[in-house]
């Protein structure tokens, strides 16, 4: 075979045994780590399974948010205007996390309809609200 | 009246940019290129100098000053304000990229020749539309009149930090490094200059660009361990990897122009490198300009905005990429190499490296794609799924790296060297391990692997060559190579550090009153009192921790931010650093009384991500200099 050819098979080889060992890394992380978003009506009827890691967001009730004195818990409310959700989490919150405020929540949906975060998200920035939130906003108003 | 002057400077360097961009292009004719690259540098600087100037004296009828400084902001943050946000960080931008193009033109010998005309032509193109794109939809200049505010909103607490008046303008010119090898691709194809010149004149800048890059990212992943309280130094968020894409574009061209320089080949495949290195930069400021990426970097988010940056991506990567399939006139002689050799290794290193890039990318955008075909269904890709994707790259990408410097040129006469890597490599691998017991009490076989590449690495980089022998022959060798051989050992120490990081790391939650003691990894941990602390533009509750780490006493203070006037609240973390391990602390919130709840962390060896960083930063930036130097 001719040098030059050789050498084009053996680009052609790198690129192609690259290109799989990426897509089957992709397509297999994906299927495992794609969460989905909902908001407080998505939730509502729904068959989820509790070991399904979801996220779910809206507005922080005013009011709502329940602490313990001697533990992490909290329980706070987020609202779509439509439907509520509970959530309960434990551990410290992000400083920017404040009733009437939107935010994002990342965890699982138990049996009897509450929400057990893992997670709560933080942005850097008060007037910044997520993109996710921002869209159910509009949708209700 | 300053604020104006600054906007008619903007005007007249959009104007000039024009005639620089269209010049080379219709009248075949010779343009005082030089001249007008510094004319075009000064007139934006002298705008960037006036945005600098209206936040020092508070002038807030101009309303980005307004939206991003306050009266009782100190004067040092009113000065990194100006590029706090979206308009004055573009001419920020504009103005790296002007300085870039300065560079270039001094250090060019062959003066207007056909090949710089082009060059300075794109890059001036480039400028133009930035300028356009800054006058028309950002511009900072904008008065607020008749009533000007009082008094301003103010930038941004978490931006009020050392590290951020010194993170973005490196990022950014990083960033806009990328315009040099972009426009010497597309002047190559358009005038045909030789393999060997232009991949020659490319490579210091791609090099330069990649430590500005490199060193712009890791201050980043700094800023935010400290910072933002959390204690991660990587969060894969869209904008992290709007910049890590190109970062791995950029250190394949690197390696990519070896080979065309050296031996004529891949010279396609480095000229349309040199093209998505540039388009992934494009890329990275537009989906973090335009908002449509979930992401923790919050810019003011306009649709005109994305659609007229998606223009300019469109405008010059399609371009180029037409430019790349009908004019290019490159000569492709070629020289040949077997599976054993040099060729082939860096062709595997780019294989890897730009697979791996466009993987994130989709990980990044997939979301957008999703959302797209499923009519609106909203997802999250999370760092599960970028860390699932680049461990095996990282390992195979390490094991390459290995061997890489010790692969000749058409084929490796001889693979002695193995044995001597392989024993060596095996001999700090278990240094490693010992060490890792001694100070940690246990042994963590997920951090083997990571362990072992950077023993790999450090031998592969640093220890083959080494005898006692021949001590001076040694040291003769790490001069010759000090540049490769400083990145490619920062690489090993960044390796270690995310993995002994992602595995030793150690936290609790949990909440302590004043006067109460716990013991946590060896520690005892106290929380003497807490205080009201009045800053300049903030008030603080700083909690005053007392540390006994195994004899040695230390306090650390760790505080609760209110900022005025905008009331945000900001943590600001304790650290007591050191080269094998952090100790973290951050505080929650106010429970009863004096009490609050905290964060305990142990970091260990999270320095040596940001050490190897440095040193990859140094290492690319002394290769670069010593090119230009041998050159000139």
């Amino acid at each position: 075979m001719n040098p030059i050819r050789k050498q084009r098979i053996y680009a052609l080889t790198a690129i192609v045994v690259g290109s799989i060992l990426a897509v089957y890394l992709v397509v297999s992380a994906l299927s495992k780590n794609l969460n989905l978003f909902y908001s407080p009506t998505d939730l509502l009827n729904n068959d989820l399974s509790p070991e399904t890691l979801i996220r779910a967001g809206g507005m922080v009730r005013e009011g709502s948010i329940k602490r313990s004195d001697t533990s992490l818990s909290i329980e706070f409310i987020v609202t779509d205007f439509k439907n509520d959700l509970k959530i309960q989490y434990s551990g410290i919150l992000p400083d920017l996390f404040s009733e009437k405020a939107g935010v994002v929540v990342q965890g699982y949906l138990e049996k009897e309809g509450t929400f057990r975060a893992i997670e709560v998200l933080a942005k850097h920035d008060e007037n910044y609200m997520p993109p996710e939130v921002a869209k159910l906003m509009e949708q209700t108003e | 009246m300053i604020p104006e002057i600054g906007h008619i400077f903007l005007i007249s360097s959009l104007v000039l940019s024009l005639v620089g961009g269209l010049g080379p292009f219709i009248f075949n004719k010779e343009l005082p290129i030089r001249k007008m690259a510094l004319l075009m540098f000064l007139l934006v600087f002298g705008s960037f100098i006036t945005l600098i100037y209206s936040f020092v004296v508070d002038d807030f009828s101009v309303a980005y000053v307004a939206q991003n400084s306050n009266i009782n902001l100190p004067i040092y943050y009113k000065f990194a304000a100006t590029w706090g946000a979206h308009e004055g960080s573009l001419i920020l931008w504009i103005l790296s990229m002007n300085i870039w193009l300065l560079a270039f033109i001094s250090f060019d010998k062959n003066r207007n020749t056909n090949f710089s005309n082009i060059v300075f032509g794109v890059c001036s193109l480039v400028i133009f539309s930035f300028l356009l794109f800054t006058i028309f939809t950002s511009n900072p200049f904008e008065r607020i009149l008749p009533i000007p505010p009082l008094n301003g909103a103010d930038l941004n607490p978490s931006l009020q930090d050392f590290a951020f008046t010194v993170h973005p303008p490196l990022l950014y010119f990083g960033y806009s490094g990328l315009l040099l090898p972009f426009a010497i691709s597309i002047s190559a194809m358009l005038s045909g200059q030789s393999n060997k010149d232009w991949a020659s004149s490319s490579r210091p800048w791609t090099l330069l660009a990649c430590s500005f890059l490199t060193v712009g990212i890791g201050l980043g992943s700094w800023w935010a361990y400290y910072e933002l309280g959390w204690g991660g130094w990587w969060f894969w968020d869209p904008v992290e990897n709007a910049a890590f894409v190109p970062w791995l574009l950029t250190v394949a061209l690197v390696h990519s122009l070896i080979v065309t320089e050296n031996r004529n080949l891949f010279v396609s495949w480095s000229l349309l490198l040199s093209i998505f290195a540039f388009a992934a930069s494009l890329l990275g400021t537009f989906l973090v300009r335009s908002g449509i990426l979930t992401s923790v970097h919050a810019f003011a988010l306009d649709p005109e905005r994305g659609l007229f940056m998606l223009g300019i991506f469109s405008f010059f990567v399609l371009g180029g990429l037409a430019i790349f399939a009908f004019k290019n006139s490159t000569e492709n002689k070629t020289s040949f190499y077997s599976l054993n050799s040099k060729e082939f290794g860096l062709l595997l290193n780019n294989v890897l490296l730009v697979v791996l890039a466009v993987s994130i990318l989709f990980g990044t955008l997939y979301p957008l794609i999703y959302e797209a075909y499923t009519g609106g269904k909203q997802i999250s890709v999370g760092a599960p799924y970028f860390e699932f994707i680049i461990f095996p790259f990282s390992i195979l990408l390490g094991l390459l790296q290995g061997i890489a410097l010790y692969l000749s040129w058409g084929s490796t006469k001889s693979f002695n060297f193995l044995t001597k890597l392989i024993l060596e490599s095996l001999s700090i691998f278990l240094l490693t391990l010992v060490l890792l017991f001694v100070l940690f009490d246990e042994l963590i076989p997920a951090s083997f692997f990571t362990i072992f590449i950077f023993s790999w690495l450090i031998v592969g980089s640093l220890l083959i060559n080494f005898s006692f022998k021949s001590f001076n022959k040694y040291l003769d060798f790490l001069n010759r190579r000090i540049g490769v051989l400083l990145s490619h050992t920062g690489m090993a120490l960044l390796v270690l550090g995310v993995g002994v990081v992602s595995s030793y790391s150690n936290d609790i939650e949990l909440i302590l009153d004043t006067g109460e003691k716990i013991e946590f990894l060896n520690k005892d941990v106290e929380l003497l009192d807490i205080k009201d602390i009045n800053g300049p533009n903030f008030i603080s509750k700083t909690a005053n921790i007392k540390v006994l780490d195994s004899g040695r006493t230390f306090n650390l203070q760790t505080e609760k931010r209110t900022y005025f006037p905008s009331g945000q609240v900001t943590t600001e973390a304790a650290i007591d650093t050191g080269i094998f391990r952090d100790f973290y602390i951050s505080m929650g919130d106010n429970f009863k009384g004096d009490s609050w709840s905290f964060k305990l962390q142990s970091k260990p060896f999270i320095r040596w991500i940001w050490l190897g960083a440095l040193l990859i930063t140094l290492g690319t930036f002394i290769s670069s200099i010593n090119i230009l130097r041998r050159k000139s």
